[in-house]
């Protein structure tokens, strides 16, 4: 069962989806949301390099485009620190010490920047960052909202490295907002069959569940279950039981 | 234990937890336990409120399927979900109505051998944050001593949650409610691996975690976390005492 702002995010994001069927409709949503005037995504690799997933205007991607450049900025500090990073007024700093993406940012137009880490559990997916072109904190409400689209994002990652069909995501994301804790043990689980990162791990869950058109739920608990595992040899999966070793 | 020197002491316990970084986690896992102690109730659970909204589990007095389970429903139906909405107790719901108002929640609680659930919402100044949900196995009722216990624990673990940085900011309580909530997902991330890696089930991973944390004075999440980075192997964790306690 959603909540009202969930609900909230799944028809901006269908809205935008009609509207501007290919630009960053994550960004876009993000932005709207949160009532502020842009936003852009960054995701992280294993080996901590910083792509730009997309942005929702021209400042946006003027700023995602400068923060992967220096190298510091709202996405990166969130990404490293797993915290929530905000720097209130750009020509005035005084939460951030950042001597090379600070004044360039400020010339972009933007008065105020946030970075908040998408991760599901120990997986580190990358960042949303937010800008104002005024200064100013975040209320209350726009703070969680921000909360919620990292997740959002986070789902939506997944399902795009599980070459998920567009539009899938909504549909899943009514149904259940989070995932369920069978997912994260089996998520654990199929990290120690394969030898691979958490990461890696839910993305090959999420894959097979699509695979075998059941829900990542229903796949996750016979993985629990034992009886179904990830052979790393053959990358297959066997269905049958498997006797404990 | 006497109930008197039991609450004692879980003041006490609580009180030397809540130093400067305590693990959310661990000390709801505590105040689920101490409840199953101290109020004539099978099983604990809590639930915490997403900056969505919506409900998710973050500790239980037990990490068996069944129980796990039954919190998961009520992220959509449930005496947590109404005790949260409307931040009012709900105390000796019976079950024995099948198709009573939580039509998918009390066939399965039924099904599990429970047979009245409990639920006192985690609040503070108007501000209700999760729930505390109890289940019985036998019939019976709670007392009005066992539901006033278990509210003032419930409140202690509230102001815990809340207090925890000097300033209440919004920012702060938002980042603090979200990260409990991400690392019981690292947690069941570890019992994962811990689970595949010695072969054991997920109750057994979950207390050879929490044996390791108290042997080595380090946090649930801590230890969790150096788990799913591949800095602690599944082998190396410690073993649980044995213990009588669900």
């Amino acid at each position: 069962m959603a909540t009202d702002r969930l609900l909230a995010v799944l028809m901006l994001l269908a809205k935008r989806e009609r509207s501007h069927p290919h630009d960053g409709s994550l960004c876009a949503v993000a932005a709207e949301l949160t009532d502020l005037s842009g936003a852009g995504i960054a995701l992280v690799s294993a080996q901590r390099q910083y792509t730009s997933m997309c942005t929702s205007d021209a400042v946006a991607k003027k700023l995602m485009d400068l923060e992967i450049t220096v190298g510091e900025g709202p996405c990166i500090e969130a990404c490293l620190a797993d915290y929530i990073i905000d720097e209130a007024d750009l020509d005035e700093p005084n939460q951030r010490d950042w001597s090379a993406y600070g004044p360039s940012a400020a010339a972009t137009g933007a008065r105020a920047v946030f970075g908040f880490p998408v991760r599901i559990g120990g997986i580190r997916l990358g960042a949303l960052s937010l800008y104002r072109d005024r200064p100013g904190e975040l209320s209350p409400q726009q703070l969680s909202d921000a909360h919620l689209m990292t997740s959002v994002i986070g789902r939506a990652v997944l399902s795009m490295q599980a070459g998920a069909p567009r539009g899938t995501l909504a549909d899943e994301l009514e149904r259940e907002a989070n995932f369920d804790f069978s997912v994260h043990q089996a998520t654990g689980m199929i990290a120690v069959q394969g030898s691979m990162t958490l990461g890696d791990a839910l993305v090959t869950l999420r894959a097979h569940a699509f695979a075998m058109n059941i829900s990542l739920s229903e796949l996750s608990l016979r993985v629990v279950s034992r009886q179904t595992a990830f052979d790393p040899n053959s990358t297959l999966w066997r269905d049958e039981p498997i006797g404990s070793s | 234990m006497a109930r008197e020197s039991l609450l004692i002491s879980t003041l006490v316990e609580l009180a030397d937890n809540l130093v400067d970084d305590f693990d959310v986690i661990d000390v709801l896992t505590m105040l689920t336990h101490r409840c199953v102690e101290a109020i004539d109730v099978d099983a604990a659970g809590v639930m915490l409120a997403s900056p969505g909204g919506e409900l998710q589990f973050i500790a239980s007095s037990s990490e068996e399927m069944r129980l796990l389970e039954l919190l998961q429903i009520q992220v959509d139906e449930g005496p947590c979900v109404d005790c949260y909405k409307d931040g009012q107790a709900i105390i000796n719901h019976a079950l024995t109505d099948p198709s009573d108002r939580w039509p998918n929640f009390s066939p399965r609680a039924m099904a599990v051998g429970f047979h009245s659930v409990h639920c006192l919402p985690m609040r503070l100044r108007g501000r209700t944050i999760g729930a505390l949900n109890f289940f019985r196995s036998a019939q019976g009722t709670l007392t009005e001593d066992d539901v006033i216990v278990a509210q003032g624990l419930a409140d202690v673990a509230t102001i815990a949650i809340l207090q925890h940085r000097t300033s209440l900011d919004a920012r702060t309580l938002n980042y603090q409610l979200s990260n409990a909530l991400n690392s019981r997902i690292i947690i069941e991330q570890a019992k994962g691996m811990v689970s595949q890696a010695t072969n054991c089930d997920m109750d057994q991973a979950f207390r050879r975690l929490r044996a390791h944390a108290r042997n080595h004075n380090q946090g649930l999440t801590v230890v969790a976390t150096m788990v799913v980075e591949g800095a602690l192997a599944g082998n190396d964790l410690d073993f649980p005492k044995e213990s009588k306690s669900r």
